[in-house]
C-alpha cells in the first residue's frame, strides 16, 4: 500500500497543474517543491500563450496573477546600427487574448496554493534527490535516504531536471538540448511603459529579436515583454556556438542587448531589480526523452516540452498542458489499478493527439533554421541594405528593389544559390 | 552595469554547510578551454592568475555549468533544504 496516490515532483506549472487535476479528482497527491515560498527559483520570458489553464481553473483570467495581455507582438531584426522590426497589433487580440505576461515568482504560488486549495499535500523547501526504485519500478521519491512511496510519480521539476536524470529516467542534458536564458526585471512606472509602448490599460508588448550583431559565430535571440510596473528584457543564447566560439561572457551579451541604441531607450531610467537566468529548451523533438514508464511520467521541461520557431518561444503552455494529461493518466490508471509502463504509454499517446507533440513533430527540424546563419547573420544584414537603400535620399536616380536585393545579398557571406537553399529550407521548417 | 553589481541585486538562502556544485580541481587545473568561465551567467567560474576559481554562493541554479564542462569536472546537486538563490519576480 503506497503512502501517496501521486507524487509530483515540482510546483511549476507542470507540476501544479498536475497536482490540481489529480487532487480535484480525488487522489491523494503529495506535491513536493524544492523552493519556499514555491516560485522563488522560477525563471521565464515570459509570456503565458493560450487558454490551458481553463481546463484546471476556468476563471483564471480573472483570478490569476497576470500581468498584461499581449495586444502587440514585435518581431525585431538588430545590427549594430539597425533595427528592423514588425509590430503586430490587433483589436482581435482585445477579445480574442492569445497570451499574457507573468511573473513567475507570484504565477507559480498562486497555482501551488490551487494545487494546495483543491486538496494536494504542498510540501516547500524539500528537495527531492532521486526516485526511488522496486523491481525496476518506480514507487516513490527518495529524499535524505527517506522514502516516500507512491502509485506513480510524475517528474516536473524544470529545465534542469536533476532528479530525471540522476536516477537515470533521462539523458544528461547537452548543447543541443537548452539555450542559456538570461533576464532582467527593469522598474518603470506603469504610465511610462504605456507612453513608451503605446499601449493602455492592461495591454501589454511581446517583442522577440535576433541578435544579428554579436562577434564570430555566437548566436543569440532577445526579447522584451511588458509587465504592469516592470519589463521583463533578457537574451537566450546559443549553447554550441558559445563553446565554439570559447571568447564570449553570456552575460556581457545580455548586456549588448539591453545597451543597445534602439532597445535602451526602453528601459531608460528604469531600476534594474532583478537578474535571473536558466535554461531554455530548445531542441525540439529530437531533444524529448522516453516520456513514462514503470510508475513514471515526465512533464514540462523536464521532457523538453517547448517550442520556439524564432517568433515565439513558448514553454508554459505546453507545461500545464502536459502536466494536466499527465493527471489524466495517473487517473485512468489508479481506475484500472495498472501504473505498468505499458498503461501509462497512454501518456505518449495523449500528447502525441494533442498539440503538444504535434506541434513538436510539425516543426521537426525548426531549431535548424532558427538558429540559422541565414537567420542571424544573412537575413538582418540584407534587410538593413535594402531598407537602409530603399530609404535614403542620395538625389541620384533611384535602383529597383531587386537590383538593390541582389547587391544586398553579396555582403552576407553567403552565396546567392546558398541563401536561396537556406531560405527555402526555412520557410519549408516554418 | 557590470554582472557584479547584477548578481548583489539577488537574495540567496545560503548554506554553509553544503556545496551544492563540486568540481575537480586537477581537472580544471589542465582543462583546454575553460567554457564555464564563458558560459555561466552569474560569473562562478572565473580564472584568477591562470587558475579556475569557483565560488557556489553567486549560482542561480540554471545548470549551464553541468552540460558546459564537457571535461567531467562538475557535479551538479540541487540545493537543499529551500537553500540557495530566492527571487522576487522570476
Amino acid at each position: 500500500m503506497s503512502e501517496f496516490d501521486a507524487i509530483v515532483v515540482g510546483a511549476g506549472p507542470a507540476g501544479s497543474s498536475s497536482a490540481i487535476k489529480l487532487a480535484s479528482s480525488g487522489l491523494n497527491v503529495l506535491l513536493v517543491e524544492r523552493s519556499d515560498p514555491p516560485g522563488s527559483k522560477s525563471v521565464s520570458g515570459g509570456i503565458l500563450w493560450g487558454n490551458e489553464l481553463a481546463q484546471i481553473i476556468p476563471d483564471w483570467e480573472k483570478t490569476a496573477p497576470m500581468e498584461r495581455y499581449v495586444l502587440s507582438k514585435g518581431t525585431g531584426l538588430l545590427t549594430e546600427d539597425s533595427l528592423i522590426s514588425i509590430d503586430f497589433r490587433s483589436k482581435k487580440f482585445e477579445k480574442n487574448k492569445t497570451g499574457y505576461s507573468v511573473l513567475r515568482a507570484k504565477f507559480d504560488q498562486f497555482l501551488a496554493n490551487k494545487a494546495k486549495a483543491s486538496g494536494a499535500t504542498l510540501v516547500t523547501g524539500v528537495t527531492v534527490d532521486k526516485v526511488a526504485f522496486k523491481d525496476k519500478k518506480v514507487i516513490g521519491v527518495e529524499q535524505d535516504g527517506d522514502v516516500i512511496t507512491s502509485d506513480v510519480v510524475i517528474l516536473a521539476e524544470g529545465a534542469n531536471p536533476r532528479v530525471a536524470i540522476d536516477s537515470g529516467l533521462r539523458k544528461p542534458i547537452g548543447d543541443r538540448d537548452v539555450a542559456i536564458g538570461i533576464k532582467e526585471v527593469v522598474k518603470l512606472p506603469e504610465a511610462t511603459i504605456n507612453e513608451r509602448f503605446n499601449l493602455r490599460g492592461s495591454q501589454g508588448y511581446a517583442g522577440e529579436y535576433v541578435l544579428g550583431f554579436l562577434p564570430d559565430g555566437v548566436k543569440a535571440g532577445g526579447f522584451l515583454y511588458t509587465n504592469k510596473d516592470t519589463i521583463s528584457i533578457g537574451v537566450v543564447v546559443n549553447s554550441a556556438d558559445l563553446r565554439a566560439n570559447n571568447s564570449v561572457y553570456s552575460y556581457n551579451i545580455m548586456e549588448q542587448f539591453v545597451t543597445h541604441p534602439f532597445i535602451a531607450p526602453y528601459i531608460e531610467g528604469g531600476k534594474v531589480d532583478e537578474y535571473s537566468a536558466h535554461l531554455v529548451c530548445e531542441g525540439g523533438i529530437q531533444s524529448v526523452p522516453r516520456l513514462s514508464g514503470d510508475g513514471y511520467m515526465i512533464a514540462g521541461d523536464s521532457a523538453s516540452l517547448s517550442f520556439s520557431n524564432g517568433l515565439v518561444i513558448q514553454g508554459m503552455n505546453y507545461a500545464i498542458s502536459s502536466g494536466i494529461a499527465a493527471a489524466e493518466t495517473a487517473i485512468a490508471a489508479r481506475s484500472k489499478n495498472n501504473y505498468s509502463a505499458d498503461f501509462l504509454k497512454s501518456y505518449d499517446d495523449r500528447l502525441s493527439s494533442s498539440y503538444v507533440l504535434e506541434d513538436m513533430k510539425t516543426f521537426k527540424g525548426i531549431e535548424g533554421v532558427t538558429w540559422s546563419n541565414l537567420m542571424h547573420r544573412a537575413v538582418p544584414k540584407m534587410a538593413e541594405n535594402v531598407f537602409f537603400n530603399l530609404f535614403y535620399e542620395t538625389g541620384q536616380p533611384k535602383r529597383h528593389l531587386y537590383e538593390i536585393l541582389l547587391e544586398s545579398s553579396a555582403g552576407t557571406g553567403m552565396s546567392k544559390s546558398q541563401l536561396i537553399m537556406e531560405a527555402y529550407r526555412a520557410v519549408r521548417r516554418m | 552595469m557590470q554582472i557584479e553589481e547584477k548578481l548583489s541585486l539577488l537574495n540567496y538562502k545560503t548554506d554553509k554547510g553544503y556545496e551544492h556544485i563540486t568540481i575537480k580541481p586537477d581537472i580544471c587545473a589542465v582543462c583546454p578551454d575553460h567554457f564555464c568561465t564563458f558560459a555561466c551567467p552569474a560569473s562562478c567560474y572565473t580564472l584568477i592568475e591562470g587558475k579556475l576559481n569557483f565560488k557556489y554562493e553567486d549560482c542561480v541554479e540554471c545548470g549551464t555549468c553541468f552540460f558546459a564542462c564537457s571535461h567531467g569536472s562538475v557535479a551538479w546537486s540541487n540545493p537543499k533544504g529551500g537553500h540557495g538563490v530566492k527571487y522576487k519576480y522570476g
